[in-house]
């Protein structure tokens, strides 16, 4: 008779990349199940080099497998040759660390980083053989928890979860583990414990609440149960110098989207620009002290060996005493080589200097979101920046010998006119003439243009995203204006996805069944561009009848109930109203400059 | 400045990555080890560091070569136990020793590998036809050319190249296990030309056609290295290849 085991190694030999699968990594935690009284798979809806980027699950990988009493195993979906064969062999989804099947630990944990992976979620939670849905879950099941910026607005996942964690876990979670625990030892059957793990701070339990709806208007979730609370807050570390933090994450051997450590500088971003979600649900600003970050830098490279160091968050080089903090590094880690890097810079002449200092050899290019390519409409997103400004930084960064950049641009952006867009063509052409002769090179030029998606929790949540048509169209301008430009490399997301995302960002429990719809169908990583299926989509909206568009292209009122109203990420609704006013009102914000002080 | 040439073993659990994804274990197992590195000049210094000879994804090895540079005095005995104790489960330092500093480089030095492979099934009732593959293995021989497609160095021009002559040596020995199927391969390999173990095999079980039984896999393993010694083979790792 073949075992699993043998099943497994015999899969493994016919997969593309099979130490996506093997774990076994350096760093790697590896419990005896039996020695701990508690099992949680930490699972990542997408591909094992994109899961294995993310600093969350590091974190998390760290504040939990640090209890004595707990493990956590990591658990990636599977490629689609890999999940062919699963289903062919009828293999089990197992973890990495000790290839136990999902369904034989306690909590497994879904990191909600994006629409487009929900299908992921299904699909693994299917190949776990675990019932989709909420309801259909008996008592040995696995509890199955989410977490992450998605579940800021679960509601389209809200059948399929037991329960999500609002906010930031790493001190939280063993909490909710532990409480976990006691109620499985008291007896209390599964519905009686996620109703009562609902009193904990941060968690959602989605199970307990009813939308009401007046005619096709949501007006409000009903509580089913007294002890559920009417607002779920979110959960905030006050002190990141004491919260967990990864020294000793697992080093992949395959390489990753990012394959460097990590130390994260700060938490939250106090630039406000009115599209982005993370600097509204990360709030308040909460930073490393150098200190820390010193230390705990050394350890992570005597723990890992990586020859790259990333000082990340949202808006590094707002970090105080940023160059201070990377000559030390340098002091420490010079020796062994290793490289300090920014994930991204900010169009400033500070930002450019810090650039040169950390790059050595040779300058290929360096990145840079404008979004915005004239200047009244960065006024309305809230991206300070002057024309003035992109041009003295763009010329020191030549002049420092950098030989291209890469532009990130949106279009769809509230108040935007087709000016606004034959504007980013224009730019790329003003500086393409501008710096013509000042670099020894030709420069090169990419530019990246993606398709705005009005996000829950910003002041912009209340706008409708651009039909898919008229994004289209404003496509078609961009690309016959580049095509005129030489020289300058473009590329544009795909309408359809972006419309997908804005649905799923702006949905409710209704689309549920359109996403199990879509995954039966076949719909999996529709973030990837060689798999996304569109039609399948369509027709996944038109059986189970919804329509997209509804979502995508509605403008909600101010006093109308929003789908993710009960739950706050901390920022009074006021709040965002007055920033989504002065927006349109074409006012000018407060100036931000680069100040220590500011955080 | 010292230079430790060292034999390592890769066994099951970490046969699945590339050769870079190995340069980059070993190089990161050595940063941690603290032990004082050579690296090259130049803006992006890498660890001197060098691997004798590809290991194709998914294949075992008993008898690898890797060289390293100091910029100190290191004893090998040293190297061992820092290094050991950096290594993950599956990849074993065997023996080491110090080389002469100016001795070319290791991965010149390769020039065959002798491999074996074993069919290996999840199927509980496989029959397998061993006479079928020893004529399918016949007839591969038989053939003055067995095209192999290669791309040239910047990948943008293809070629085919004739790679029945870098297979050495082919054979079954089915009498010690009756009821396996393996395959004993010496391949030419190295910077004068060669061939991938995978990629004969591929051709074999092309040969077998519609005999080839499904729900097999092929388990490789590479036995050792070996460098050329006018014009006879001697194993690489004999007398630490220097």
């Amino acid at each position: 008779m073949q075992t699993q085991k043998d099943i497994l190694k015999y899969l493994l030999g016919q997969v593309w990349k099979p130490a996506r699968y093997t774990g076994n990594e350096w760093n790697a935690v590896k419990k005896e199940h039996s020695s701990v009284d508690l099992r949680m798979a930490f699972a990542f809806p997408d591909l094992y080099e994109v899961g294995m980027s993310n600093h969350g699950l590091k974190i998390l990988y760290e504040s939990i497998n640090r209890n004595p009493g707990m493990l956590m195993e990591r658990v990636f979906s599977p490629a689609t040759d890999m999940e062919e064969l699963l289903r062919k062999y009828n293999l089990p989804l197992f973890s990495l660390e000790s290839h136990k099947p999902l369904k034989e630990f306690d909590i497994i944990g879904f990191s909600l980083q994006y629409e487009l992976s929900y299908t992921n979620v299904l699909n693994m939670l299917d190949l776990a053989d675990i019932p989709l849905r909420t309801e259909d879950r008996k008592g040995d099941h696995p509890l199955i928890v989410g977490g992450g910026p998605c579940a800021f607005n679960p509601e389209p996942l809200a059948p399929f979860f037991d329960l999500f964690v609002l906010g930031e876990a790493e001190e939280c979670l063993p909490a909710i583990l532990t409480g976990y625990m006691d109620l499985k030892r008291h007896g209390y059957e599964r519905n009686e414990i996620i109703a009562r793990l609902s009193t904990f701070e941060g968690v959602y339990v989605p199970s307990l609440y009813n939308p009401a709806y007046s005619g096709e208007e949501f007006i409000g979730m009903e509580r089913k149960d007294d002890r559920a609370p009417e607002m779920i807050r979110k959960v905030t570390v006050e002190n990141l110098d004491t919260a967990p933090f990864p020294k000793a994450p697992p080093v992949p051997y395959l390489q990753t989207i990012h394959d460097r450590a990590v130390i994260e500088l700060f938490r939250g971003c106090g630039r406000g620009c009115r599209f982005c979600q993370a600097g509204y649900i990360f709030k308040p600003v909460r930073r490393r002290s150098r200190d820390k970050l010193q230390q705990t830098a050394k350890e992570i490279i005597d723990n890992t060996g990586y020859e790259e160091l990333s000082l990340v968050s949202l808006s590094s080089t707002d970090y105080p005493h940023l160059e201070e903090l990377i000559n030390n590094l340098d002091s420490d880690l010079s020796a062994r080589k290793v490289k300090c890097s920014l994930p991204s810079l900010r169009l400033d002449s500070y930002s450019i200097k810090l650039a040169d200092k950390l790059h050595q050899g040779r300058k290929s290019s360096l990145t840079f979101a404008p979004e915005a390519a004239t200047e009244r409409l960065r006024k309305v997103i809230k991206k300070n920046i002057t024309e003035e400004e992109i041009f003295t930084s763009l010329g020191d960064a030549i002049d420092a010998g950098w030989q291209g950049f890469k532009l990130y641009f949106m279009i769809g952006l509230p108040a935007e006119h087709d000016e606004d867009v034959v504007e980013i063509v224009n730019l790329c052409r003003r500086l393409r003439e501008y710096f013509k002769g000042r670099a020894k090179r030709k420069i090169s030029i990419n530019v990246s243009v993606a398709t705005f998606v009005p996000k829950s929790h910003t002041p912009f949540q209340w706008e409708p995203q651009l039909s898919m048509d008229e994004v289209n169209r404003r496509q078609d301008i961009l690309r016959t204006g580049f095509k005129k430009l030489r020289g300058v490399d473009f590329s544009w997301h795909d309408a359809r996805a972006s419309f997908l995302e804005a649905v799923f960002a702006r949905g409710d429990r209704k689309l549920a069944p359109a996403l199990e719809h879509a995954w039966q169908m076949g719909c999996r990583f529709d973030g990837w561009s060689e798999y996304f299926d569109f039609s399948l989509w369509q027709r996944a909206f038109q059986k189970t009848a919804v329509r997209g568009e509804d979502y995508a292209y509605r403008r909600f009122s101010y006093d109308q109930c929003l789908p993710w109203d009960h739950l706050s990420c901390g920022v009074d609704k006021n709040m965002l109203i007055a920033e989504h006013q002065k927006s349109l009102a074409g006012e000018k914000p407060e100036g931000v400059t680069h100040d220590p002080d500011l955080l | 400045m010292t230079r430790i040439c060292f034999n390592y073993a890769r066994k099951e659990q970490i046969k699945y990555i590339s050769h870079l994804d190995m340069m980059r274990l070993f190089q990161r197992a050595l940063r941690r080890s603290g032990l004082p590195l050579a690296y090259s000049e130049g803006f992006s210094p890498h660890p001197r560091f060098n691997l004798a000879a590809p290991l194709p994804v998914d294949v075992t090895a008993d008898d690898e070569l890797g060289e390293v540079f100091f910029k100190e005095e290191i004893a090998p005995e040293e190297f061992i136990l820092k290094l050991k104790k950096q290594l993950p489960e599956g990849l074993e330092i065997k023996r080491a020793q110090a080389v002469d500093k100016q001795a070319p480089a290791l991965p010149s030095l390769v020039s065959a590998a002798l491999y074996q492979a074993r069919l290996v099934t999840v199927s509980p009732q496989l029959e397998v036809n061993i006479e079928a593959y020893r004529s399918a293995l016949e007839r591969l021989l038989d053939k003055e050319e067995i095209l192999a497609p290669r791309s040239s160095r910047k990948g943008k021009r293809k070629t085919n190249v004739n790679v029945r002559p870098y297979i050495n040596e082919a054979y079954f020995n089915g009498d010690e296990h009756e009821d396996q199927v393996v395959l004993k391969l010496l391949l030419q390999t190295g910077s004068r030309g060669g061939v991938s173990p995978v990629f004969v095999l591929e051709q074999l079980d092309f040969e077998l056609g519609e005999k080839r039984p499904s729900h097999v896999n092929w388990n490789l393993h590479r036995i050792r290295l070996y460098r050329d010694c006018n014009g006879s083979l001697k194993p690489l790792s004999e007398g630490m290849c220097i």
